[in-house]
């Protein structure tokens, strides 16, 4: 635009000037015009075969050595009190550990890993944006063999595993080989302000059939029943899961989140849970401007004491005051997941470390300490609630882990899901289009997802 | 008027002076002694660029470059890529997702480009007129929300226009309750807004650059035309927009570019929801690139929105080019300091 005016004419003479560069710089770049990635190999060779838990001396045997982590900003808490402790345990291994923020950490782990310098212990996302295509390019070392060596295959939270399980070309997930392992679990739920409740005579709801009753009577009562933020698009997804899973098996819903073929999600459960969705904005249960809150806004508004009810997870507990709110599922059992897996990178030099300090994740001692920094973990034996909202929060995933309604969020069967569903979602609860429509439209998306991925 | 002449400096806009770049540069050069040393005088300026250029080359022409290259192939970022042919631009173009949010982008280059200008010049043209004190602060003010980090504009307007936000609560305060609604969430109102936002980041810009322009306006056209008994509404017709033209021309190439390519406004307030009310075409380029790992198809996409971007740019520049010589070398000094200022931020 500069040179356009400083040629003073008023002619778009740069124009020609700008396809020329352009030109020039698509010559540059193609070249040899061979297809982009070519020439990239897979790193294979090198990998040890854990047959047994690594053991201080194994470790010893690296020499001085640096194990290099990427981790999520949210693992800071816990990572304070367990990299200490690894460190004291092995003292040859430094920890260098980068932290990033959730979103940073799935737009660029990806790139990291398939650099030249990767770090040899992250974490990815459970589907396929950041999991499928580490799978897909071989990025990340198989687990099978360390969690037979350490026994995560039949303690407690094996189940836990699935989503982190995939089939050779990562294309479908859910069953197969281990590539990643998550200390950290997460519930869904409601959440209840106790003092409102008893201001409206009201009972803590067990089941949805008793949420269904209260909704009317807070509403009628002049409060807001749902305290909800969508703007987002994802905080309805959740609320819809809830509703959805009390109406079809959970193993069908993992299955369709896997995208195991043959699958769909036009059912009548899904189809009911979304017109039960659109009843409930329509009744003013989610008061209104939804769309125009953020959920984080909506949460904080909620601790504050606006809404009766807030339907979200245990990753939303952290802020609320155990005094004041309690917590329980849905569903029997309730539905939930893990969080984001961790993975050894295909090409680390200090495998051993990355495994013993995968192992230190996955232990009684570290699972307290994760409840303890407003989380739950994956192995909840011995472990204790420090209040009243903790032990009610665990207590549901325990049910949750027995029941085996780990189901996942709907979000992992496509990369676009989330955008989809969430868009989708917000139309329904408007009114403007039907429970039908929006199960058509995301089983669309699941569609062309299978053809794309 | 000749007076400004020194001030350009460097003799490459001297009256009379050809236009063409050619001409500017070897004009010293003829009084060079020989070719040997014309050559190297030639190489060694170009050192001096050298740096600059390198940057371009590297941070701009590549990556374009390599935009257009996987634009041919389906490609993920990581394993090798399979020729696609055209096939990544004809998904482009077939795309309903993108039509409707090609619409929403016209909508919002009202609100990002004509309503800026207008404004700017409505402003402008009263500032003309009007002596104002302290006008240096007027100005810094104005062009604020321009230096302000997109995100931090994002998050002051959710708040402003949240359902219980200072807006609402004016529109009650004055009796006009029953507009209120939660502004970003609304299917109706969610464009409209953002657009509304776009408006107030661009219009300090428009402002300046107009103010910088009318700086440069003979005073005495504006009495002669007072003489004649022009009011000022004609007179702001018939000196001042006139006289502005290559202002406005990069006005709107500004906010024209800011309009089309515009993702973190949307992506900072409502992610293109409700539904798919907000969606523009860069907001799909990140979803496919970050999101899809559909490198090809997202650099199709990138490369189609960039000739877009080029066509609107060009017609403007066609439209508003300058026929009348003299007075362009005031307005043109003018606009190259306001866009310094503008590269500044």
């Amino acid at each position: 635009m500069k040179s356009a005016r400083r040629e003073g004419s008023g002619r778009p003479r740069f124009v020609s000037g700008a396809a020329a560069a352009v030109a020039l710089a698509a010559v540059l770049v193609c070249a040899g015009c061979s297809p982009p990635g070519a020439g990239k190999s897979a790193v294979a060779g090198g990998q040890i075969a854990i047959t047994d838990p690594v053991t201080t001396a194994q470790v010893a045997a690296l020499g001085d050595v640096t194990l290099r982590m990427w981790a999520d900003q949210a693992e800071k808490p816990l990572m304070k009190s367990v990299i200490p402790a690894f460190e004291k345990q092995y003292p040859n291994v430094k920890v260098d550990i980068t932290y990033k923020s959730f979103d940073d950490l799935v737009a660029t782990v990806v790139n990291a890993a398939s650099g030249s310098n990767p770090p040899d212990l992250f974490q990815g996302n459970i589907g396929y944006a950041v999991d499928g295509a580490l799978v897909k390019a071989k990025l990340v070392r198989p687990l099978d063999d360390v969690a037979a060596a350490y026994g995560w295959i039949t303690g407690t939270g094996a189940s836990t595993l699935a989503p982190a399980r995939w089939n050779g070309s990562g294309t479908a997930f859910g069953a197969g080989n281990l590539y990643g392992m998550s200390p950290i679990s997460e519930v869904q739920g409601i959440y209840y302000n106790k003092a409102l409740l008893k201001k409206l005579g009201l009972r803590a709801p067990r089941s949805l059939k008793d949420l269904e009753e209260a909704l009317p009577a807070v509403r009628k009562a002049g409060e807001q029943p749902i305290m909800l933020g969508n703007s987002d698009q994802y905080a309805a997804t959740h609320i819809f899961s809830d509703l959805a899973v009390t109406e079809q098996k959970p193993a069908a819903i993992r299955d369709w989140i896997g995208g195991k073929a043959g699958t769909s999600f036009v059912t009548a459960g899904n189809e009911k849970a979304a017109d039960t969705m659109a009843d409930w904005a329509k009744n003013g249960y989610f008061g209104s401007g939804y769309d125009g809150l953020s959920n984080e806004d909506a949460v904080s508004r909620f601790a504050r004491g606006s809404g009766v009810f807030f339907v979200g997870g245990s990753w939303n507990g952290a802020t609320l005051d155990p005094a004041k709110f309690g917590f329980g599922a849905l569903t029997t059992g309730g539905a939930g997941a893990t969080a984001s897996p961790w993975h050894i990178s295909a090409s680390s030099k200090v495998t051993p470390a990355a495994v013993a300090f995968l192992a230190a994740l996955h232990t009684p001692k570290t699972g307290q300490e994760i409840l303890d920094t407003g989380r739950l973990p994956v192995v909840t034996d011995g472990v204790k609630g420090g209040n009243s909202l903790q032990s009610q929060t665990l207590d549901a995933l325990k049910r949750t882990i027995a029941a085996g309604t780990q189901v996942g969020y709907y979000d992992w069967s496509a990369t676009d899901m989330l955008t989809v569903m969430g868009g989708r979602l917000q139309e329904v609860m408007a009114g403007r289009t039907s429970g039908a429509d929006f199960t058509k439209a995301v089983q669309d998306a699941w569609l062309r997802a299978r053809r794309t991925q | 008027m000749s007076t400004a002449a020194p001030t350009t400096g460097r003799g490459s806009t001297a009256p009379g002076a050809p236009a063409s770049g050619n001409g500017r540069a070897h004009r010293p050069h003829r009084r060079l002694p020989s070719r040997s040393s014309l050559s190297s005088y030639s190489w060694s300026s170009l050192l001096y660029v050298a740096p600059a250029l390198a940057f371009f080359v590297v941070f701009v022409l590549y990556p374009i470059g390599v935009s257009v290259w996987y634009s041919f192939y389906a490609y993920d970022g990581l394993t090798q890529g399979t020729p696609a042919g055209w096939g990544n631009y004809t998904a482009v173009f077939t795309d309903s997702r993108l039509r409707a949010a090609l619409l929403h982008s016209l909508v919002l280059l009202f609100f990002y480009a004509v309503l800026p200008v207008c404004t700017g010049l409505l402003l402008a043209g009263a500032m003309s007129r009007i002596r104002v004190y302290g006008l240096t602060v007027f100005r810094a003010v104005l062009f604020l929300p321009q230096i302000l980090s997109s995100v931090v504009v994002a998050v002051a307007w959710r708040n402003l226009l949240a359902e219980d936000g200072p807006v609402n609560s004016v529109l009650r305060a004055v009796g006009l309750g029953r507009f209120t609604t939660s502004w970003l969430g609304d299917f109706g109102t969610a464009l409209p807004s953002i657009g509304t936002i776009g408006a107030w980041v661009e219009y300090g810009l428009c402002m300046v650059l107009f103010l910088s322009g009318i700086v440069g306006i003979d005073r005495s056209t504006y009495e002669a035309a007072r003489l004649d008994g022009a009011g000022p509404v004609r007179e702001f017709f018939a000196i001042t927009l006139p006289a502005l033209r290559a202002q406005i021309s990069i006005a709107l190439i500004l906010t024209i570019t800011f309009a089309l390519r515009n993702f973190d406004l949307i992506w900072n307030t409502t992610r293109g929801g409700p539904g798919t009310s907000t969606t523009v075409p860069s907001l799909y380029v990140y979803q496919d690139a970050f999101q899809n790992r559909l490198l090809g198809r997202a650099s199709a996409l990138a490369i189609v929105l960039t000739l877009v971007i080029l066509v609107v740019v060009v017609a403007v520049q066609l439209a508003l080019r300058e026929r009348d010589v003299p007075r362009r070398r005031f307005t043109r000094q003018g606009t190259r300091g306001s866009q310094c200022r503008k590269a500044q931020s």
